[in-house]
Parts: C-alpha cells; structure tokens; sequence
C-alpha cells in the first residue's frame, strides 16, 4: 500500500467529510430548535448546486449565481417549514419527519421535470482542476470544499455563541418553554432553523458541484450520509455532528481506496453502523442535560 | 427446601411460602454521586397492606421501581417470594407474581378500556403467534377466558359503561379505576401501588380504600407508595417512612403517629 | 337438544374457529371472479398491488401496531426474491419449494437485524433501517458472482401451473391468495393476546414499554416479532415477484421500495391490514396513471410526475388524514355526529 494512495484516500476523506458534516449540521440546525429531522436537507443541496449551474449557464458570473441559488433555495425551505411542517404542529417525530420526505419527493419531481435527468456540473472556483503534493493529486475544488466547511463551523459558533438571534435559537432548542416565557416566537425561530439549513445545504451543493456533479436524485444519498453524520455526533452536540461527518467521509473515501472495488460502499455503511449501534448516543458524552 | 437464610436486616428468609413476601436488604440508588435510597432495609409480610410514605424526593417511588425491575439498584437484594430479583428483568419479576400501577397510571392510549384490561391477563396466558394467528381453539378458549374475566372485574369496579372507551374519554377517576383493573387481572400475589389516592374526591377515596381491604381479605399482598399521610394511616397495616431516601421509621401507623423523630422531619410540617 | 341443533351449533362453533372477516369473504369472491372480466394489463396492475400490499400488511403490524417505524422491508423483500431465484436456478428446487423457504430465510435474517435495532427508539430506527437496506443494495451488487450483480439474474423458473391458465393469471390468483391470507393472519394477529402485546410497546401510538414489562410482556420480544413476521410478508411478496417476472435486479430492493411501501400504509392507514391494501391500490394505481397518461399530455421525462405526486400525496394524508383513508368511515361518522348536537 502506498503512501500516496493512503494519503490520497485521507485527502478525499475529508472533502467528502466536510461535505457530510455540513450535511449534518443542516440537520442538526433543524432538529435542534425544531425537533424534526428534515429529510429534506439533501434536497437543499442539490437545489444549490443546480441553480448554480443554470445561473451560470445563463450568464451570471459564479458569485452572483450562488447568491441567487441560494435565495431560491431559502425559499423553498420557508415554504416547507410555512405550509407543510408548520400546520401539522403537534405531531408526532416521525410524522414530521415523513412530512419532509414528501416535500424531498416532490422537490426532486420538480427538479427532474425542469432540469431532466443528466447530470450537471460546474467548473473549479478558480478555474485549477487539480493539485499534486507528495504523489496526491488533490482535486482544485477540493480546499474550497473544506474552506467552505470550515467557514460554515466558524460562522455557526459565532451565531449560535454570541449574537441575540443566535442564543434565542439555541434557547429554543434547549429550553422552549422559558424560552416562550421570555418572549422569544418559537414559530419564528423555527421558521429561521429551516431557512438557515436550506441555505447551508444550498452553500454546500454550490461549493461541491464542481467535485461531485449534480443531478435530480443526488438528495437521498446525500441526506442519508448527512443522518449517518448526525446520528453518530448525536443530534446534541454540533462537534460531534461535525465528527461523525469526517467519520462518515473518511471510512467511505478510506474503503474505496483500500478495499477491493465493489465491496467498499457495503463495508464502510456496515463499519459506520456498528459504530452508530455501540455508541446509539453519539460519539461525544452528552453535555449534560438529559436528551 | 428450606433452607434459612440469615439476612443483613437481621430477619431470615426461608424459601418455600413461609417468612414475607418481599424483603429489602440494604438497598441502595445513586444517580452519578446522588444517593437516591440509602441502605433501605425492612420486609412486606404476607397478607398486608404496607404503606411507604415520605415528602417527595423521598426516593419511594425509586424503590417501587426497583421492586418492579424498572431500575437496577446500585447496592443491595431485593427478595421476593425466596428468589432474588433485583437482577431480574421486570417481566419476569411480573411473571413470579407482582405488578405496578404507576402514579400516572400509563393506560395504553391505542386500546380500548376493555382490551387494556385484557393486556393484564398476558402474564398468566401463553397464547403465542401461531395461535393468535390461526385462531387455533385453544387460543380462541383463551381469548374468551380472558375477556370474560376482563368485562367482570370492570363490572366489580363499576366501569361496565366505558368498555368501548378509549382512555383519552374517561375521567381521572375511571382511568385509575382501569389502571387497577388492569393490575387485578394479572392475578399478582403483590400488588404494588404509587401515589393510588392522587386527584381523587372523597367518595372515590373511601370506595379505593374498601377495595383495597377487600383485596388483602382475599390474601393480595400490597404495597403502595403516597404521601397523603391521612388515608394511609387509616388503611395500612403497617407503615414505612422515607426520608432522603433513608427509612426513618417503621411500624403500625399509631406508632408512627406517635414517633418523634416522624414528628419532628415529617409529620409536623 | 336434537341432532339438528348439536350439528348446526357445531358447523358454527367450527366457523368461529375459522372465523373470517366478512370483508375478506367478498374479497375473496371479487378476486376469483375477477380474471373473468379483467385483461392482462389490468391483471399485472392488480398483481402489483397485490405484492406491495402483503409487504405493507407486514409494516402494518410492525408500525401500525409496534410502533416500530421501519424504512428496511426493502432488504427482506430482495432476500425472499434472490433466495428463491437462487434456490431455483442453482439448486434446482421446485419454485413451489423454494418459495416458503425463501420466506422463512428472510424471517431468520430479521431476527440479529431487529436485535442489533430495535433497542432503539424512535425514527432513528427508520434512519437505521434505511442504511441497513442501503448496505444491501451495495452488497447484493457487488457480490455478483451469487448475484449476477447490477445486472441481477434471468431465467428464473416460473411457478408450475395448470396450463388452462394464461400465466399472469395464475399470478394473479397466487398473489391475491397469500394477500387475503396475509390480511386474514393480521387481522386475527391485532385482535388477540400478541397485538395487545404489540400495540402495548408502541410508544408511538400511545403504548407504555413500563407498564408492558410489569403486565409480564417481554418488549424486545415482541419488538423483534413484529420485526421478523413484516419480514417473512415481505420475502413471500419478494419471492412471487422472482417468479412472476422471472427477472429481478438490485435496484427494485432499494430504498425507493421501502419509502414506496410506508407511503402506501400512511396513506391507506398504519393501524388497519386493510389499509394496506387500500394505500397499495391508490399508490399503484395513481403510478400506472401517471406513467401511461401524463408524458402524453403534459410532456416531460418519465417518472418526474409519479415522484411529485407521491411527495403530494403523502403530505396531503399526513396533514388532513393522518390515520389514512381508511379512517374515512370513522371521520365521516363522527363529523355526522357532531353536526347534529
């Protein structure tokens, strides 16, 4: 085994890694103040990167075309959480969770009537399709990937840490009653907690596109890692979220490159749900209140 | 077999009926540092009914639960009927002969009043899949047994009207009343009750309490838990008193009236 | 009591014993009569109901009574099917043979599956599920030697049948039959000592694991039962589908069929075995509707309509009729009532 494979597959492991933990940190975003678990989020992200792609196609420069995808995306996860899971208040977790499938369902018809089946990509941010160091070749959209993750975990920290709106999000999440005593809309919040995943989801789809290619049905297999992300961090603690998706990222990149072809994505689900069934409470001790 | 065993209370069981019904030995509940119950050691005779009382916190209803194999006591043995169960799974706690009604009652919200009684014949049947499933005669005798026995303990508590009922339909007083018949039809030689005299009105209290005498004068065993000191003293037989998960006394309810150290953490506020 | 009354009151004691639902009665008259007046096309829709149905009945049982939400008939649903085409082709067995075995290999491999799982709770045994049948997707392409791979396995022997019959016929009657056996079982399985057990651990709906344990049920147990028997439904309907289309491939078993059959059952209602057949019929049917009717009228690829309907439709029952169609008669009823107090 070489180095250069092994190094090749670590480097792989974590684009896709930072790739399925902001998958996961979308959903946790959800989860957290909402108690729903959005199985739409990986729509979100193939929306981003679509609209990306048809944007640009249309002539707007990349910045201008990420910004609009992602508006349109935002909305459609306004309109989930206004018309689908804000009138079926009261209901049970795996109602709502059903609730976005359907959303994910139709989003995806949707997508395949506008957009067709093929897949669709978009060129490197700067234009360098690759890197070599130390007999690797990294991907150029490859640093981007993980810049953009680490910008997203940085940014969140600092929201959910230091400004207002932040802090009464997080006071949704952990303490709704208090938090409606002291004035704070948990209907607004939550509405928020949906805007925000749809608009990290869309980041991320834009960001990734240039790696991975997009197309109508790259949602499922995308909101399935970012849950496998989620369940192992915990759905309680953003690090472990953030954790379980390098995870995710590393035994899918470590086993495709190391184990025999064909074999590796069976291998690495398997791996990862023992993981999930020995620790079913996340890979980080809970922080302390009762989940 | 008879074998006496000498016990850390300083009372001996003997297996084989004699001796009580359930013992405590030392036992003992901490949650990460907190001590829950601290060396809780006395025995339920044969016959009685014996009341845990205590301020809330006290860490009576922990004990329930340990008795019923809810929880796993950190220290300590648990002995009913001659066989140690504070290892056992709770099913099988249920299936040597005891059973709980919780403070909250927890009736089964997807069945009827009439099937959740029903579900508390489950322990003493043993109709399996292949039964059930192919309405086999034995299973289909079984079946009508157990329905038989259903509608008339609700007749005896009066609940004839409400069998079709889902529990969202009936009055606080009608699920406690189905809770314990639910309990009833397990046929338990114990019967473990926590806080059964919550939110009930004075009629319904005096009609609980002669139940419970009829039930001990058919040979139940019960133990409950609550901290209306006033009703228990008038229906125990004996009392235990909790405090900080501590036992602080235990006897015949005059006696405890009359205990000071009782007096001075308890009864006095 | 005279001869006459001691044979008719044994006739009825006997037809107790065997007691099936009425419905089921008609049910079965409307099927056998069917083939009569219906064509091929119709028969082959009416089989796929069929066989999404008898999988549903077993999420019926595992959801709708247990409580146990479960993204993974899938997986037992491919192992009926490849059990059986395997056991046919490289074994050499009668299909008829191999069919039950079929079934009862996808039971066992429920049993470790729903033991390693089903201590946990909530969705995330659906998220479990889910990856479960995703790691078999990827395994049943991969070990293509076994599995003749992405390309699955052809030539699978067809159920020996008496040739007065056109095949899809046979299929059809074979397929309704297990269905209406499979309704029959779950229908006696809920109103017994076993579905209150059942219905007891599902926290979902209202049960108390607490309670069911000091009553003396044994959660896991029941858990796990529930578990196994969606899963041999679902390796009977897997197992017919081998031989009725004679070619299977791996991505019929995927995700799409578990997420396709907790459709059928939120939508016909998770609670009643009927439901399972009236969430299959309208999901089915709505699908065959699509796919013939709307690329001619409204233009557009193929399969784009179906997936926005299915997405509307499971909304639309999750926010108005949360416990399907089939507590339509109940809803109606009570709405009656209430409009005249």
């Amino acid at each position: 085994m070489e180095v250069s494979t092994v190094l090749q597959s670590l480097i792989s492991g974590l684009t896709l890694g930072c790739i399925y933990a902001a998958l996961g940190l979308g959903l946790f975003v959800v989860y957290g103040v909402t108690r729903v678990l959005n199985l739409a989020q990986g729509e979100f992200v193939m929306l981003g990167g679509m609209l990306t792609v048809s944007f640009c196609s249309m002539g707007v420069p990349l910045i201008g075309a990420i910004l609009l995808a992602v508006f349109v995306t935002v909305l459609s996860g306004a309109f989930l959480y206004l018309f689908i899971i804000r009138p079926a208040r009261g209901a049970s977790g795996s109602t709502l969770a059903f609730l976005t499938v359907g959303f994910a369902f139709a989003i995806e018809g949707i997508t395949l009537l506008v957009w067709g089946w093929e897949y669709r990509s978009l060129t490197n941010f700067l234009g360098s399709s690759s890197i070599h160091l130390w007999g690797a070749t990294i991907f150029g959209q490859a640093p981007w990937v993980v810049g953009m993750t680490v910008l997203m975990v940085v940014g969140l920290f600092f929201f959910f840490g230091r400004t207002m709106v932040g802090k009464a999000l997080r006071a949704c999440a952990d303490e709704p009653l208090g938090a409606r005593s002291v004035g704070i809309s948990i209907e607004r919040m939550a509405l928020l907690s949906f805007v925000m995943a749809a608009g990290l989801g869309a980041i991320a789809g834009a960001t990734i596109t240039p790696l991975t290619m997009t197309a109508y049905n790259v949602g499922i297999p995308l909101t399935i890692k970012g849950l496998l992300a989620a369940f192992l961090g915990g759905l309680h603690r953003a690090e472990g979220v953030i954790l379980g998706g390098l995870l995710v990222g590393l035994a899918e990149a470590l086993s495709a490159g190391l184990m025999p072809t064909g074999y590796h994505d069976a291998i690495a689900l398997a791996i990862l749900l023992a993981v999930f069934l020995a620790r079913p409470r996340g890979l980080l001790p809970s922080r302390g209140a009762a989940e | 077999m008879n074998a006496r065993l000498e016990m850390r209370s300083g009372v001996t069981v003997s297996r084989g009926g004699h001796g009580p019904l359930l013992e405590y030995v030392g036992v003992t509940m901490s949650y990460g540092g907190l001590l829950a119950v601290k060396d809780v050691s006395f025995a339920v005779e044969r016959g009685e009914i014996l009341c845990i009382i205590g301020p809330n916190g006290a860490g009576k209803t922990t004990l329930l639960r340990m008795t019923s194999g809810l929880l796993r006591p950190s220290g300590g043995q648990i002995w009913f009927e001659g066989l140690r169960i504070d290892a056992m799974p709770a099913y099988r706690i249920a299936a040597l002969g005891s059973t709980q009604v919780f403070q909250d009652i927890q009736l089964f919200a997807n069945m009827t009043v009439l099937d959740n009684v029903m579900a508390g014949a489950h322990v003493w049947t043993d109709g399996g899949l292949l039964g059930t499933a192919l309405r086999l005669g034995p299973a289909v005798d079984e079946e009508r047994r157990i329905r038989r026995a259903a509608v008339d303990q609700l007749a005896l508590l009066g609940l004839s009207g409400v069998l079709e009922e889902y529990p969202s339909e009936l009055s606080w007083g009608e699920q406690k009343l189905v809770g314990l018949a639910r309990a009833l039809l397990c046929r338990p030689t114990l019967l473990l009750l926590d806080e059964p005299y919550g939110g009930l009105d004075t009629a319904d209290i005096e009609r609980l309490s002669t139940t419970l005498r009829t039930l001990k004068s058919e040979g139940m065993t019960i133990l409950m838990v609550e901290h209306l000191t006033d009703i228990v003293m008038d229906v125990a037989d004996r009392v235990v008193v909790l405090h900080y998960g501590e036992k602080l006394a235990e006897g015949a309810p005059d006696t405890i009236r009359e205990d000071e150290r009782v007096i001075a953490t308890y009864l006095g506020e | 009591m005279s001869v006459i009354s001691t044979t008719k009151s044994r006739v009825a004691s006997a037809y107790r014993l065997l007691r099936v639902p009425r419905p089921a009665l008609v049910l079965l008259a409307v099927v056998a009569v069917l083939p009569l007046v219906g064509n091929p096309y119709v028969l082959s829709v009416l089989i796929n109901i069929g066989l999404y149905a008898i999988v549903a009945m077993g999420l019926v049982l595992l959801t709708g009574l247990a409580g146990q939400v479960s993204l993974g008939q899938g997986v037992f649903y491919g192992t009926g099917a490849y059990a059986s085409a395997l056991l046919c082709l490289r074994l050499g067995l009668s299909p008829w043979l191999a069919m039950p075995i079929a079934a009862a290999a996808s039971g066992l491999l429920a049993v470790p599956i729903g033991r390693a799982i089903l201590r946990l709770r909530g969705i995330i045994v659906a998220g479990v599920t889910l990856t479960v049948n995703m790691v078999f997707y990827y395994l049943t392409i991969s070990v293509s030697d076994l599995t003749g791979g992405a390309t699955g396995l052809v030539q699978i022997p067809r159920l020996p049948y008496p040739k007065v019959l056109p095949y899809t016929t046979f299929v059809f009657y074979v397929t309704w039959l297990l269905l209406i056996v499979a309704l029959i079982l779950s229908c006696n399985i809920a109103a017994s000592r076993v579905g209150r057990a059942l219905k007891a651990v599902n926290l979902l709906g209202g049960g108390s694991e607490d309670t069911a344990q000091v009553l003396g049920m044994d959660v896991m147990h029941y858990k796990v039962l529930a578990f196994v028997v969606a899963a041999v439904f679902a390796g009977v309907a897997g197992s017919t589908y081998a031989h009725y289309t004679s070619v299977i491939e791996p991505h019929t078993f995927n995700v799409q069929t578990s997420v396709l059959v907790s459709i059928m059952v939120i939508v016909g209602g998770v609670t009643s075995p009927w439901g399972a057949i009236v969430g299959a019929a309208l999901i089915v049917g709505l699908t065959e509707f699509l796919r013939e009717v709307a690329p001619i009228i409204l233009g557009g690829p193929t399969g784009a309509y179906e997936l926005v309907a299915y997405g509307v439709v499971l909304v639309i029952s999750l926010l108005f009729l949360p416990a399907g169609l089939c507590s339509l008669p109940a809803r109606i009823e009570q709405w009656r009532k209430e409009r005249r107090i």
